[in-house]
């Protein structure tokens, strides 16, 4: 197959976008604003660690190691997951809007994956629709509400989606197979997905008393794709990996 | 603080150590009534309660409170305080025998969900609706229409109006896999892997 380096080049920063995301958002658990919000924000995190098994299976079958040895044994500067999703969490305002940030580009291009000309992708694109209509659902609804709640409420937000921006936009850092995975099918291409979401984030963030910034003015923070990582990324594979470490055939 | 888990270290400081400092009045969310569709045919199910600021953000973390495990196919919230309660009936007296009949009154009328309470300790179940122009008439119509032989230990009447219902196409939100049982405590079967690991450890 002569699409195989671009296929797996999208399927490693998606996988791996939602393993470091997820693990981020499972921190939360026990330390949740809320009962219920704890309940649901881990939740999601565990459908995000869900996400990236069933890619990374592909991965598999594509001739790439295991899904265990992929996710435990690699170091930073081999993971291409966006520097956004590897932050530390902050307070939850942070988490909140990265989580809408993400996801709303997250939905937005699995939709567009659904009639991928690779066919293992589109399954997986068919099969996570419902749980990322619930992710969006959450993330609009809280950014919307705490959009126009108090003055504390949307300073706090506001604040986090200024710095947030500029990393979100390093969601869509264009591959070298841009090309190749736009003819042949596969995907339709970083830059499509980025103009969809702006629309989406102009839709949500419109509803509520949150400034957007001037688009033209923003330079993304890239390097997250192909490996050039924030001092947290390793961190946090420090802690994920721990166990893993120490005895790689635990079974839990 | 000292912990052995990492985030708890990366928590910020709060407070002073040794002081308490006193909530404040109040400071807690209202309730919001979840009911849950297991499957299409059967009837809604009371399922439990959420807090939440309001009833959007209550429908939004009743669906995960409620329904991240087992199939569903779809589910509801209203206000705790729009949940009118007749009274809870003794030994095998059956709740009906205790509401009173009201004449019907020529008011304008809405509509009433009516729900059973079946068995002690169980949930209460949708029956049916009724019209009515008040909660008591709706009690009193649901009286005529839903006494059956079986008894009945409670009745929750609901006005239509102050639920929020899932949308048909917000249907989707259980399109995934059919049961996670793997999010299921009972599931993991933790009793036997320390079995297998102190046999293990004998040797």
């Amino acid at each position: 197959m002569s699409n195989n380096a671009a296929t797996i080049e999208l399927l490693y920063k998606m996988a791996d976008d939602q393993l470091i995301l997820g693990h981020r958002n499972s921190e939360w658990t026990g330390f949740g604003p809320i009962l219920e919000e704890d309940i649901a924000f881990s939740s999601m995190a565990q459908d995000k660690i869900g996400h990236s098994l069933a890619l990374y299976t592909i991965l598999e079958q594509l001739g790439e190691r295991a899904p265990d040895t992929v996710a435990f044994t690699r170091k930073a500067n081999q993971f291409h997951n966006c520097i956004l999703t590897e932050l530390p969490n902050g307070e939850y305002d942070f988490s909140l809007i990265r989580h809408f940030l993400f996801d709303t580009a997250e939905a937005l291009r699995f939709e567009l994956l659904k009639n991928s000309s690779f066919e293992p992708l589109a399954q997986v694109a068919r099969k996570v629709r419902g749980e990322l209509r619930y992710h969006t659902l959450h993330a609009n609804t809280w950014i919307k509400q705490l959009g126009v709640a108090t003055e504390e409420s949307v300073s706090r937000l506001q604040g986090s989606l200024n710095v947030a921006i500029p990393y979100a936009l390093g969601i869509f850092e264009e591959s070298p197979f841009e090309k190749e995975l736009i003819t042949s099918g596969i995907f339709a291409g970083e830059h499509e997905l980025k103009a969809l979401w702006i629309n989406k984030v102009e839709e949500v963030i419109g509803e509520t008393n949150l400034q957007l910034p001037d688009w033209k003015l923003q330079t993304p923070i890239l390097g997250g794709r192909i490996g050039k990582h924030s001092e947290y990324l390793q961190l946090l594979l420090d802690e994920m990996s721990e166990v893993f470490n120490i005895d790689p055939t635990a079974e839990w | 603080m000292n912990s052995l888990d990492p985030r708890v270290i990366r928590l910020p400081d709060i407070g002073e150590v040794g002081r308490i400092n006193p909530k404040p009045a109040l400071d807690q969310f209202g309730t919001y009534e979840v009911f849950v569709l297991p499957k299409e045919g059967k009837p809604f199910q009371h399922e439990g309660i959420v807090h939440a600021p309001n009833l959007e953000m209550a429908y939004v973390l009743a669906k995960e409170t409620f329904t991240r495990r087992f199939t569903c196919a779809s589910l509801y919230v209203v206000n705790t305080l729009d949940v009118f309660v007749s009274p809870l009936s003794e030994g095998n007296q059956n709740v009906y025998d205790q509401i009173p009949q009201i004449l019907n009154q020529n008011s304008a009328k809405v509509n009433y969900e009516i729900y059973h309470l079946p068995k002690r300790g169980k949930q209460h179940v949708h029956v049916g609706r009724v019209s009515a122009s008040s909660p008591e008439e709706a009690f009193s119509i649901a009286k005529e229409q839903f006494q059956k032989e079986k008894i009945v230990y409670n009745v929750w009447v609901i006005q239509s109006t102050a639920i929020r219902y899932t949308m048909n196409e917000e249907k989707d939100l259980w399109l995934t896999l059919p049961e996670k049982k793997f999010r299921d405590a009972a599931e993991y079967k933790g009793g036997e892997k320390l079995k297998e690991f102190l046999k293990k450890s004998k040797r």
